[in-house]
């Protein structure tokens, strides 16, 4: 079961394809990290996500049901966060909450349960203008939680927060995740905030998805040896040897490059090498780590 | 109905300490205030003003005339602007958009929130005009109490069809406030309109331009203003021009393609 699900979703503006088929799948009950650079295309597939901007083409569904023929029933469960937070500056941080509380009609009680969530208890009748970003961070957040959601949508949730905030507001989100079995959909361009937040990650790169899956399946990716790099007395010398020998080599930055090879075939080029009095200073495995891996799929 | 309600309530909220609500306060008082000021620096003419017995139509030509002409259609055309503008300035037009409401009831109680405000203009105006003619009967030695009787029904009827000829006002300030993300432009555009009001007022073809209906109802009600007498349907066509306004203003609103 999905707790959200387009179905090739495109979206262009002016002679620009911003969105080229995008097919989400965020299993309900996860926290889905959706990853990308500046430009790639997350806010717009959210903002289509929360009916913000019309479909052009493809389909919309938020547990199962399609959401541009009940959205209304669908906006009932769903609390979201986009871009910048959306507050009325005049209003202190409860009455911001209480213009909410009205509308999804759940008690009064959850506006100060939720305001002690995000750590905003205490502003009492101080004005959202004199709020820091990241208190404004934090009671947009709030109202993202405020009438209990099956679904939180949040873009960007940490833009603003201190180190110590980012912590607090991830470890919320685990724990809202753990404990009332909530999905969680989170942008973000940073990758090690996703790490160690999502349980599952989309990536998104110039309109399309490049990467979706378990953090686990991507972390399994950064397993995967990439390269080997060497380090000789005669680096032109010891890439002659290595090439007659059938491996693909290449000096690169003062070191020879060469492709993936077993323990084995290392240790046979580690002796080929020194029997050609070649002295070998360094010999190491480049693995793909997960940025890596990111900036290779987003710059493909 | 009772999602109307709830969402009403929140409407009503967000227009709390805004500038708007004090502009409505502060506008329709502010004459009341003046004629009251006025009289009682020149209080000595003050007995034979009240021992007049049409103290109370006096009274109402004399207040009525800056707030037709001036604080009715001004107010109006800030109060619109104003708490529209409250959803750009505020970045919450996404916000709203996301939540479980209807666009036709965001769109329906934003606007009943700004007429709400406009009878509340009207009504803090009548009783500040009533509190200011008492209060030199009340303060200054010799000055009776105001004569004849304070009747509410040609009172009620004047508050209603002033309130029906400032709704073009609204509903052409709506529809601009919520095309534009900058209170400049509609507040610019309503004030020329206003300017182009006063202008025109003269002509007969001001009956066909939805800023001047306060202000020809005003000048209809005095006895050289009779060339106006003939528009009684001044009223009709008042509110014709809201309706259509605000039908243009609905089907602009809802076929936004982005919303926030």
């Amino acid at each position: 079961m999905y707790a959200l699900q387009t179905s090739d979703l495109h979206h262009r503006f002016v002679n620009h394809d911003v969105l080229r088929g995008i097919d989400i799948q965020v299993p309900a009950g996860s926290i889905y990290g959706f990853l990308g650079p500046n430009g790639a295309g997350k806010t717009t597939t959210l903002r289509l996500v929360l009916g913000l901007l019309q479909t052009q083409q493809g389909e919309i569904r938020i547990f199962g049901k399609r959401f541009d023929r009940e959205r209304i029933a669908i906006l009932r469960n769903v609390g979201s966060l986009i871009e910048s937070p959306s507050l009325y500056d005049h209003l202190s941080a409860s009455e911001n909450l209480r213009l909410m509380q009205l509308i999804h009609r759940c008690p009064a009680s959850r506006i100060a349960e939720v305001l002690e969530l995000v750590g905003l208890a205490d502003t009492g009748r101080k004005r959202a203008k004199q709020f820091s970003l990241g208190m404004r961070q934090r009671l947009a957040i709030a109202g993202a939680l405020l009438h209990r959601p099956e679904l939180i949508i949040l873009d960007e949730p940490t833009n603003g927060l201190d180190p110590s905030g980012i912590i607090e507001i991830r470890n919320l989100l685990m724990e809202l995740n753990r404990r009332d079995g909530c999905t969680i959909l989170v942008s973000s361009h940073l990758l090690s905030e996703i790490e160690r937040l999502a349980t599952h990650v989309g990536i998104l790169g110039k309109g399309k998805l490049l990467f979706q899956g378990t953090v686990d399946e991507l972390r399994r990716c950064r397993q995967e040896v990439l390269s080997i790099r060497m380090s000789t007395s005669d680096n032109a010398d010891a890439v002659r040897a290595i090439t007659d020998d059938g491996i693909a080599a290449r000096v690169d930055e003062e070191e020879i490059v060469l492709p993936a090879l077993t323990g084995e075939r290392i240790a046979g080029l580690n002796r080929m090498l020194m029997a050609r009095n070649l002295d070998v200073y360094e010999i190491r495995t480049v693995r793909n780590d997960l940025e890596t891996i990111f900036l290779n799929l987003v710059q493909e | 109905m009772t999602a109307f309600i709830h969402v009403f309530h929140s409407e009503w909220l967000k227009r709390k300490r805004s500038f708007a609500s004090t502009l409505v306060i502060g506008g329709s008082l502010f004459t009341p205030a003046v004629v009251a000021a006025v009289r009682l620096i020149h209080f000595r003419g003050l007995p034979a003003i009240y021992a007049a017995d049409a103290f109370w139509p006096n009274m109402w030509q004399a207040c009525w005339e800056s707030m037709a002409i001036f604080f009715l259609p001004l107010g109006a055309i800030l109060a619109t602007s104003l708490i529209t503008q409250i959803e750009f300035k505020s970045n919450a037009w996404k916000q709203v958009h996301a939540l479980p409401i209807s666009t036709a009831v965001i769109f329906l109680t934003k606007l009943g929130v700004i007429l709400v405000m406009i009878f509340e203009f009207l009504l803090l105006f009548n009783a500040g005009m009533y509190v200011s003619g008492m209060i030199p009967a009340i303060v200054v030695p010799g000055v009776p109490h105001p004569r004849g009787t304070f009747t509410a029904l040609p009172l009620l009827r004047e508050n209603v069809l002033y309130f029906i000829d400032v709704l073009p006002i609204a509903g052409a300030q709506y529809l601009m406030a919520l095309r534009s993300n900058n209170v400049l432009v509609p507040i610019g555009i309503g004030f020329m309109a206003w300017v182009g009001a006063l202008a025109a007022v003269s002509s007969k073809a001001a009956i066909w331009w939805p800023y001047s209906y306060t202000i020809i109802h005003y000048i209809s009600n005095k006895p050289k203003g009779a060339r106006f007498a003939s528009y009684h349907q001044l009223h009709w066509l008042a509110a014709i021009s809201f309706v259509l306004l605000t039908v243009i203003s609905y089907v602009l609103f809802v076929t936004k393609k982005e919303r926030g």
